[in-house]
């Protein structure tokens, strides 16, 4: 018997020929199990794979033309070690073997108990991995998960080996299905079997080993008439091959083609070591296990109790946790930070805000408070502003009061005197109007302002100021509204401020001086507001603190009215801004958008008292 | 038979102005306005009773400075002062300056009304004092010089004897002349010469 040893630590390719298609599920399994058990070895080896593609193919003249493709294809890289994988590949080098790569050691993989038995002696260099299908087992597992089942229905297909299945169930499912009755689709054509398979009903199971010929000739993978099968079928279907979990079989015990395929390739690799094919000890072990498909579990509502724990089950969405749990860990983790973080600039945020509401609201407060010290400076000329309409009311009334006492129709008098009551009461009312709009505490507001009015309005109310401290207010107005967005009141405020500045700047100069003037200007680029005095003018060393707040020279003041007239004028997006030489006067001037800009035009006169 | 009172009214606010006139009109008086101290005083106000109702506070000069201005020049009007804020220095102020009264605006009608007759009176009693004083002046410029020299002594306080010998004259011829001087002075007594001689020896011209 030539023995074609193989030495040791020699390189060597493997040449692996698969029955059946590339792409069937048990043969990348296996290959896959294969090469990964090779490439583990001590010899280095290159795997070649080949595919007979059965049943597609097939018959004699195919068979030669394979024979010799892989005689010429291999002639420059002859293997060492072939493996066949599944019964007709076994089938094709026990015949071929000798011609096309004799003496190489042969590994089979998958081929059937039976077949092997079927076949007989076999050589000494020929060793492999046998395969059983587990028909009983899987049929066993079906009856006792579907309780209920009146009837087991097999469907088997028509090509020869079909028929060996056939003949295989029609012996092991009587027994296994007990009590059960069992009726056989076999060979049947695709659109009968379909049609049978429709209206099985609930109290049926079927069983399939796929089939790869139907009745009417037409071929198909294992897998893919399971797959009809199981698409057609109105009762839970079972298969025992690899490939049917996935295309609609609720499971099977289905050997594992990775594993056997690994074996496989150790079994290659103890060749390659020197061991004898006939030394080696070959693995007794099914190489079976049970797998599920979670969905058909779930469509049939199989009692998840009844699953051994065992069993691979597959397709079953695995929980968010159980994918995903590092990264979900991870994720977690950040956006507790994140959330914590965001939290804390929300909290934050919050915190400015309402800091910010707080400063706006001792900003108002601030203001209010300035308004009433300015108040306060004014009561004596607001009470004159007050009482001088009020004694003319009660003289004119204390006249019409003597005139009726008279008698006598004096009709005329009487009612020039009460037109007069009525535009003196106006006149109280109005600068009660103007004092409250200017003192009263009110939230700021936008609105379309006249600054001529505004400014006009302002200096009527410091004319008794005015009056009082002997100074003189020359008002010179733009000749057409001035108009800007803003609180008239604040606008007036300012106004107040740097006119009674200016007032305390004229106190100690001689009376030729005594003269402020207040303009309203429209430029091209805005409103300007100025208040000029010839006063005793600030020192160079104050200019620079002057809008500060608490700055002051003056024995009473506060230091906050240039500071409160800047934030306001700031606050109308302007400025605000002084010239001065001391002993000479300052010009303060304010700077506010205009909301319609006009040319610059020539400025009007009026003079108030 | 005096004439009408005539009430000048200094004050700047225009309907409080009309509103007193108005007022004044009513209770029967004569009254004249005037926006401003200035205007008050570019018209002399005509010779006759009455008194001036003054603002403390107009531009320009105020209500204080005319009164002032008024005495520098001899015008005798009583001046009552309104005022819209009643300051204690300024009120001091005017009532040693002579004011009659000092009043807070609003003014009560029978408060002002009451100022005004009190105004009125003591204008009636200066101008009786100052025509009495104008007659006796005129009565002083009537003497000849003989008789001033004689009235001069008397007011100076000196017995006839003493004028006799001061003048060089005869006691009788004194005598002759203070008697003549009694009707020219328009003195009834003795006593009576001798009393308005001690006035004038008071008010010394």
């Amino acid at each position: 018997m030539p023995h074609a040893a193989i030495a040791a630590e020699e390189p060597g390719n493997v040449l692996v020929l698969h029955s059946n298609s590339r792409l069937a599920p048990g043969n990348i399994a296996a290959d896959r199990g294969l090469r990964d058990a090779i490439a583990s070895g001590a010899v280095p080896a290159q795997v070649f794979s080949e595919f007979l593609d059965q049943p597609a193919f097939g018959g004699d003249a195919y068979e030669r033309t394979m024979a010799r493709y892989l005689r010429e294809k291999y002639a420059m890289h002859p293997p060492r070690a072939i493996v066949a994988v599944s019964d007709n590949a076994f089938d094709f080098l026990l015949r071929n073997r000798a011609d096309l790569f004799d003496g190489v050691p042969l590994v089979h993989l998958g081929v059937s108990k039976a077949h092997l038995q079927s076949i007989g002696g076999l050589p000494a260099d020929i060793a492999g991995v046998p395969i059983e299908y587990d028909f009983s087992g899987t049929i066993k597992q079906a009856l006792h998960w579907h309780p209920g089942a009146r009837r087991l229905v097999v469907v088997t297909g028509a090509s020869e080996r079909d028929r060996g299945w056939e003949a295989r169930l029609r012996r092991e499912a009587p027994a296994v299905a007990d009590s059960v009755p069992v009726e056989f689709l076999a060979g049947l054509s695709t659109t009968s079997l379909q049609e049978r398979l429709k209206n099985l009903g609930p109290d049926a199971v079927v069983f399939t080993p796929g089939y790869y010929l139907d009745g009417d000739g037409r071929i198909s993978s294992p897998r893919e008439s399971a797959a009809m099968i199981a698409a057609t079928s109105s009762a839970p279907v079972y298969g025992a091959l690899d490939g049917f979990i996935g295309v609609g079989v609720v499971g099977g015990r289905v050997p594992n083609f990775e594993q056997m395929g690994r074996e496989a390739g150790e079994i290659v690799n103890a060749l390659f070591a020197g061991t004898a094919p006939a030394s080696l000890r070959l693995p007794e072990i099914e190489h079976a296990s049970l797998q599920v498909d979670w969905r058909q579990v779930q469509r049939w509502g199989i009692d998840e109790k009844l699953i051994p724990a065992d069993a691979v089950i597959r397709f079953r969405e695995p929980t968010f946790w159980q994918s995903y749990r590092d990264a979900a860990i991870v994720t977690a983790a950040i956006i507790l930070v994140q959330a914590a973080l965001i939290a804390t600039l929300l909290l934050e945020r919050r915190r400015r805000r309402s800091a910010e509401s707080a400063v706006q609201k001792q900003r108002t407060e601030l203001a209010h408070a300035s308004r009433l010290a300015v108040a306060g400076e004014l009561t004596a000329s607001i009470a004159h502003e007050i009482n001088q309409p009020l004694g003319a009311i009660q003289t004119s009334a204390d006249a019409a009061d003597l005139i009726l006492q008279a008698g006598g129709d004096r009709r005329d008098d009487l009612l020039r005197i009460v037109t007069r009551i009525r535009r003196d009461n106006l006149r109280a009312s109005d600068v009660i109007r103007r004092l409250r709009a200017l003192f009263a505490k009110h939230e700021p507001e936008r609105q379309r302002v006249d600054l001529n009015a505004a400014v006009s309005d302002a200096v009527m109310l410091l004319r008794t100021e005015a009056r009082h401290r002997e100074v003189t207010v020359d008002l010179l107005l733009a000749p057409a509204p001035a108009f800007l967005v803003g609180d008239p009141t604040q606008i007036q405020q300012v106004l107040i401020i740097l006119v009674l500045n200016a007032m305390d700047a004229v106190q100690e100069v001689p009376d030729d001086r005594r003269t402020i003037v207040v303009s309203v200007e429209r430029r091209a680029d805005g409103n300007v507001i100025t208040v000029r005095d010839r006063g005793c003018g600030i020192a160079p060393e104050h200019a620079a603190k002057l809008f500060d707040s608490f700055f002051t020279t003056k024995p009473r003041g506060m230091g906050l009215g240039l500071s409160i007239a800047r934030t306001i004028v700031e606050a109308h997006g302007g400025r605000i801004t002084v010239e001065s030489r001391q002993g000479e006067g300052a010009v303060f001037r304010v700077e506010l958008p205009a909301s319609d800009v006009a040319e610059p035009v020539a400025l009007t006169s009026a003079t108030v008292r | 038979m005096s004439p009408k009172p005539l009430i000048h009214v200094v004050d700047d606010d225009e309907s409080l102005r009309t509103a007193l006139l108005e007022l004044l009109d009513a209770a029967g008086f004569d009254a004249t306005g005037y926006a401003s101290t200035g205007a008050f005083l570019l018209q002399p106000p005509p010779d006759r009773p009455g008194c001036v109702l003054l603002d403390v506070r107009m531009p320009g000069p105020s209500g204080l400075e005319l009164q002032a201005a008024l005495q520098r020049q001899g015008i005798s009007l009583p001046v009552i002062f309104l005022t819209g804020h009643a300051d204690v220095p300024t009120s001091v102020r005017a009532m040693k300056a002579g004011a009659v009264d000092f009043l807070e605006k609003p003014v009560e009608r029978d408060t002002l009304l009451d100022a005004l007759s009190r105004a009125l009176a003591r204008d009636a009693l200066q101008r009786t004092a100052s025509e009495e004083a104008r007659r006796q002046s005129s009565r002083l410029a009537a003497l000849t010089p003989r008789e001033r020299a004689i009235f001069d002594r008397i007011v100076a306080g000196k017995l006839n004897k003493q004028i006799a010998d001061d003048l060089g004259i005869g006691l009788r011829t004194v005598k002759a002349y203070r008697a003549q001087l009694m009707v020219k002075l328009g003195v009834d007594s003795a006593a009576e010469l001798g009393r308005l001689a001690g006035e004038m020896r008071d008010k010394p011209a």
